[in-house]
């Protein structure tokens, strides 16, 4: 039999739209405008989980978003989500749900035993237990620990479907589709604003679904409904439903996640699953509402002690009466509302207990002014211990208790930037303090627990959010309603409560808990917290939180705001990881930044790398070619016996002009420029103004007031950003503009010794570039290919005759082509970054590896390009004594004496015959390489008093792979020392 | 000529014609790739800011937009791109090169003028959809309250920089992004329209 | 935390770059003569030596995602209330 526990009538479900689900395997019915918990109540299934700690059977305790028992698996196999709670998941047909944490079987809890290890498993257990022997830990306590507890599984295989981040911006937004949230809505949005309204739940409402209520000429549902209608009718109001606002930043910026499609088995075709939103917002207004208190007793977590105005939820809205007998423990006048809507329901109130002396009897129902000091049962709550004011105790045979402890305002998203809240006694709560600018606070969640002050405050705040954003506004008239009385009185526990007493459900924390952490000295709020995880499950201590400060507060026999108060962080409400990345997974985790010739070496085979964005090419590897190290090999010998291609598109290029263009470069490089000649490159080095270097490149002048300057890859942008400081910060007087051109052009290195050879089958007017009409450091604007404009300059980083052809990017591909064409004859190859790391190293220039933020000019064998003449940035503080001392580590070369021997970047040396310690560290190996030429390894490093120290063997020790090599010093160009290759 | 032939767009290839993502109902955007488009950065010399703007007054009847606006002159575009500078558009389909060529001498001494019509890769994004696509990448706010047409803006979209303005009341877009990341822009951009269907025409 | 740009309005501070202390000058680039310290010293406090100060702030920040100004935001660092955001340059 199914639904057996669903009224005949009434709620907001929709009976003609029956949906199937499962829970642990077995089939059951709800309906459209069920959560999962409202179904399984209905259907009269009442235990859905273990507890973290004890595994004790629990239930249901709310219909929220507060909910810490009733957490389940959703969905199978790769969608599997755990730890999603019952009371938010809305159903939907074919839902698969699956209890979590027990083992073998929910009602067969093998793990139970933990409850009956209870003795030894106090707060702070696994500090004092699992600590000896150390060795242990990882082996045994912690696999073990992990098995035991943690929640639900992760499905362990990629998430198959796709997740949003998207921004919005609005003039007011409204959290929360409550009374107040309703109403403030109304207001901004009559007045013109653009309003966003989020609402967590998949229904607009708040308590307005979940009372008996009437508003105005309606039930409060209907209400809801219509206010809805209007909202949506307005153009400039955007309601998202299913959306929770999760955080609360800095500048009117909040974080909301949309569950767009968690309703479904599988999202539609291109739709995601989530869409987490940055919203933008002018105004806010906060109406999230309040949870309500658990109150403290023994055997608070039987399954079947539910909160009450969650059950009035499940009677009002999803029309399900959860049990037949009940008990109503409250200590508010909220409890005459519960008793009145669970007879209405057909449940028999046996009584209600009420702890005030002063507590007004409710009509012919049985008032006992007391407390319940235990729940009794097993898997399902059977009956009640009470003890009256009177000292009397009796016991009450019933299969629900509505308890309610008073409110707590969901003040969360007020606090994130830092605003105390404030407690306030007459509400026995805490009330958001400071407020983020532009925050209002309205409805329960600003303590209102009237109706008609929540719609009243709602309108009056949306109008004045939208005041503030330049409109006029006029709050909506306040429907009528009738008067309701809220009075509370605290109870923060049962004294002589027999049996467990859970202040914090989802962490398995009781009072004892707490009250050991006092005697054990954890007395701060911060401590209690971390001492017994009070607060700290997934539900964030939403019912947990003030109960445990209360009664860290009474044993230590301070006030509560003494004691302290609770302080929230974003998030709100969890957030999938796949949700915080978006588009931004697998390939587009960032962006690729693509060469001009990508395409070309991708149909050639090439293996990429990642420099920065930019993915290049590493190497070409031919077919039969074993490994890596066989093709930069033949790479790097064909570039010296003939000619190689490379494509070095990616290197930061700026275009810079302006009659004080020269004397700007001066004053950014070490080196000058203003005495370059035009149709001339120059190599420059930049330090930072610590006297460090920076960067280098080589800079070409292209007419009396423009420069074409270059940057490594890397620094591309951060050196644009320098040279704007520079400009902007420190010489605005200077007339001097600057333009990033990196992806304008198209940028070829073609190196050896037959480069001029292949260039002059491309280039339009081959005897422009002969030797002697274009020598080495020449540049020359010229055409190629038939008529494109183009730019050749001639520089080297390899050390052989070579050049950098520039051209318009959407002819790299063409040109790539045309010079792997005309160089056939020549035996042209492309290269690789592989392969210009080796040539580099042969040559003994430095790159990133010795650019590495530590080095001066003057380490690197630079010192010379240091201008005496001029200002530059770097200039004073690279003299500083320490930046010129003698002792600092200088740039020169290592060879292995054993030939076979291979070298290690990273290594460091030490002098023979001494011990290889920190102390006695000389320096280290920037950058290794295995030379075709030489026929094998050579180094580039750092060691002190190099230059006295030529021939010199020293041992190049690597403890981190293990290892040590000898080595011996040497100058670091290894090829070609006079550089006669270049000028061909 | 052999010129033409051999130029390649960094979207080769990807830039069909047809209809994508969500089948039914009428595409939530069109999206294009703009060809021919020259472009090149005009940023003032200093003190030249008068002469500058008389420059182009005089030569395409265009005021220069001292704010993020796009300002139409005879057969070019400039986009305000930062202060004292400008992307000059042209849609005459020009060589490579040719806008610098065009421009240098008419700013001669009073703006310096860089070729960029190969950095960049210019799209189009038109339909009623076009703004919940672009808030998927987008941080600004494109509310026609906002951001209207003839609006620039120089941002961010999907961590890669872009320059966007709104072209008419569709509302039709352009976005101009540095041609290395065309491709992951236009993963971004096809997988946020997915849902609403995009078609190329 | 928003920053409004002078030139493009208002934006999130992913779009900008911090660098720090808007107050300090740098020196001229002569090199101090040996023995003045006062010189050598200015130099050390304008490249390392920043306040702190509990309160408000004037700080350099760069619309690296934008029109590439270099901008002076006054900042109260206590609740990152921005009160005042100008140009660098003249």
């Amino acid at each position: 039999m199914s639904q057996t526990s669903r009224l005949a009538s009434g709620g907001l479900v929709d009976r003609g739209r029956p949906l199937s689900f499962t829970f642990d395997g077995a089939r059951y019915e709800g309906f459209a405008g069920d959560t999962l918990a409202a179904a399984l109540l209905a259907n009269g299934q009442r235990l859905v989980g273990r507890s973290f700690k004890y595994h004790r059977p629990r239930g249901i305790l709310s219909a929220g978003p507060e909910e810490p028992n009733a957490l389940v698996e959703l969905r199978a196999g790769a969608r599997r989500e755990p730890n999603t709670k019952a009371t938010t998941i809305e159903l939907y047909d074919g839902l698969a749900a699956d209890s979590q944490h027990r083992w073998p079987s929910l009602k067969g809890d093998l793990l139970a035993v933990n409850s009956l290890l209870s003795p030894f498993l106090p707060a702070g257990f696994y500090y004092k237990t699992f600590m000896w022997p150390a060795s242990f830990w990882e082996k045994v306590y912690e696999p073990m620990i992990r098995r035991a507890a943690g929640l639900g599984r992760a499905s362990g295989v990629s998430d198959p479907d796709h997740y949003e981040k998207a921004t919005a911006h609005c003039d007011v937004l409204v959290i929360g589709s409550g009374p107040a949230g309703l109403m403030a809505a109304l207001s901004a949005g009559r007045a013109g604003a653009r309003v966003i309204l989020c609402e967590e739940d998949f229904r607009l409402g708040g308590r307005c679904l979940a009372e008996d209520r009437r508003i105005g000429d309606s039930r409060a549902s209907a209400w809801a409904e219509t206010v809805e209608r209007q909202l949506a009718a307005m153009p400039e109001v955007r309601i998202m439903r299913r959306t929770a606002v999760c955080g609360t930043y800095d500048g009117g910026a909040y974080l909301a996640l949309e569950r767009v499609n968690d309703h479904l088995p599988v999202p539609p075709a291109h739709e995601p699953r989530q869409r987490l939103w940055h919203i933008i917002a002018r105004q806010s207004v906060l109406a999230a509402g309040g949870v309500e208190r658990p109150l403290v007793f023994g055997g608070n977590d039987k399954p079947g002690v539910m909160l009450a105005a969650s059950l009035r939820s499940y009677v009002n809205r999803f029309a399900v009466a959860p049990g037949q007998r009940a008990v109503v423990f409250a200590n508010n006048d909220d409890a005459r509302r519960t008793v009145a809507d669970l007879r209405k329901a057909g449940v028999a109130v046996e009584a209600l207990v009420d702890p005030r002396p002063d507590a007004a009897k409710p009509g012919d129902l049985r008032l006992i002014q007391g407390v319940v000091t235990s729940a009794k049962g097993g898997r399902s709550l059977e009956g009640v211990e009470i003890l009256g004011g009177d000292g009397k105790a009796e016991s009450i045979a019933c299969d629900l208790l509505a308890m309610s402890g008073g409110w707590n305002p969901s003040i969360q998203l007020s606090n994130h930037l830092g605003g105390a809240p404030v407690w306030d006694e007459t509400l026995a709560a805490f009330l958001a303090g400071p407020l983020p600018a532009g925050m209002q606070v309205v409805g329960t969640a600003a303590g209102s627990l009237s109706l008609a002050d929540c719609l009243r405050n709602g309108g009056e705040a949306g109008a004045k959010a939208a005041e503030a954003c330049g409109f006029t506004a006029a709050p909506e008239p306040v429907p009528s309603v009738e008067r309701d009385s809220n009075a509370v009185s605290p109870l923060w526990r049962v004294k002589g409560s027999r049996g467990k007493a859970f202040v914090d459900f989802q962490n398995d924390v009781t009072t004892k808990d707490v009250e050991l952490a006092e005697r054990e000295g954890y007395r701060s709020v911060e401590h209690l917290k971390r001492y017994t995880t009070l607060g700290m499950a997934t539900d964030q201590g939403r019912t947990a939180n003030v109960n445990g400060l209360a009664l860290m507060a009474e044993l230590t026999r301070r006030s509560i705001p003494e004691t302290g108060a609770t302080r929230f962080r974003p998030p709100y409400a969890p957030i999938a990881i796949g949700a915080l990345a978006g588009h931004h997974r697998g390939k587009d985790f960032r962006p690729t930044r693509l060469p001009p010739s990508h395409q070309w070496a991708e149909a050639r085979g090439a293996v990429f790398v990642e420099t920065g964005m930019w993915l290049r090419a590493q190497w070409y590897p031919l077919p039969g070619e074993k490994d890596w190290q066989t093709s930069v090999d033949r790479e790097v010998k064909q570039v010296r016996e003939a000619v190689g291609v490379c494509d070095v598109s990616t290197l930061g290029k700026i275009d810079v002009q302006g009659t004080d263009a020269g004397a700007f470069l001066d004053r950014l490089y070490c080196n000058t420029f203003s005495t370059l000649a035009v149709g001339k490159a120059r190599y420059g080095l930049m330090l930072r103004e610590d006297g460090l270097v920076m960067d280098d490149g080589t800079t070409s002048r292209l007419a009396q007031d423009r420069f074409f300057m270059t940057t490594t890859t890397a620094n591309a942008a951060k050196v644009m950003q320098h040279m704007e400081f520079c400009h902007q910060v420190l010489w605005p007087e200077l007339d001097v503009q600057m333009v990033s051109v990196s992806e304008q052009w198209a940028q070829f290195s073609i190196a050896g010794p037959r480069s001029r050879d292949v260039l002059q089958r491309i280039v339009d007017a081959p005897d422009a570039i002969a030797n002697d009409a274009m020598p080495y450091l020449g540049v020359k604007d010229l055409t190629v290919l038939g008529g494109i404009r183009a730019r050749l300059f001639r520089i080297s980083f390899s050390g052989e005759m070579a050049y950098e052809l520039s051209l318009p990017a959407r002819y790299g591909d063409a040109a790539i082509r045309a010079l792997m064409e005309a160089g056939r004859e020549f035996g042209i190859i492309p290269y690789g970054t592989e392969a210009l790391g080796v040539m580099r190293v042969e040559k003994g220039h430095v790159a990133g590896n010795e650019l590495n933020g530590q080095t001066t000019a003057g380490d690197l064998g630079l010192g010379r390009m240091m201008s005496s003449k001029k200002d530059y940035i770097g200039r004073v503080m690279a003299g500083r004594p320490g930046l010129v001392d003698p002792d600092r580590p200088r740039f020169t070369g290592f060879k292995p004496v054993n030939k076979a021997d291979r070298l290690r970047a990273g290594a460091h040396f030490i002098a023979q015959g001494a011990e290889a310690t920190a102390k006695n560290d000389q320096g280290f190996m920037t950058s290794v390489a295995h030379s075709p030429i030489l026929g094998h390894w050579i180094g580039l490093g750092l060691l002190a008093h190099a230059t006295e120290r030529m021939g010199e063997v020293v041992r190049a020790c690597d403890p981190l792979r293990g290892g040590e090599v000898l080595v011996e010093v040497c100058d670091p160009v290894f090829y070609d020392p006079k550089g006669e290759r270049l000028h061909g | 000529m052999a010129e033409a032939a051999a130029a390649r767009s960094a979207l080769e290839g990807l830039h069909r014609p047809g209809r994508h993502g969500k089948a039914e109902g009428a595409p939530g955007v069109t999206l294009a790739e703009l060809q021919g488009i020259g472009l090149a950065s005009v940023i003032v010399r200093k003190g030249k800011a008068a002469q500058a703007s008389e420059a182009a007054k005089r030569s395409f009847g265009v005021d220069l937009p001292e704010t993020p606006r796009r300002a139409e002159g005879k057969g070019i575009e400039f986009l305000w791109a930062g202060p004292g500078q400008w992307l000059a558009l042209s849609r005459d389909g020009l060589s490579a090169g040719e806008l610098e060529a065009r421009l240098a001498p008419v700013f001669a001494g009073l703006a310096s003028v860089a070729e960029q019509s190969d950095g960049r890769t210019v799209l189009r994004i038109a339909g009623p959809k076009a703004r919940d696509v672009l808030a998927k990448g987008l941080p600004i706010d494109l509310h026609p309250r906002a951001f209207r047409p003839g609006d620039t803006a120089l941002t961010v979209a999907a961590l890669i920089g872009a320059q966007i303005w709104q072209v008419d009341e569709v509302p039709t877009y352009e976005l101009a992004v540095f041609r290395g990341f065309a491709l992951s822009f236009w993963h971004f951009l096809t997988e946020s329209a997915a849902e609403y269907g995009w078609e190329i025409r | 935390m928003r920053i409004k740009c002078p030139y493009c309005g208002e934006r999130g501070n992913e779009e900008f770059a911090y660098h720090g202390d808007a107050t300090v000058k740098r020196p001229d680039g002569r090199i101090p003569a040996a023995g003045d310290d006062a010189a050598f010293q200015a130099w050390m406090d304008y490249v390392y030596l920043r306040d702190n100060p509990m309160g408000v702030h004037r700080e350099l920040w760069y619309h690296a995602s934008g029109c590439h100004a270099w901008l002076v935001v006054t900042r109260d660092v206590r609740n990152h209330a921005i009160s005042a955001v100008e140009p660098v340059k003249p």
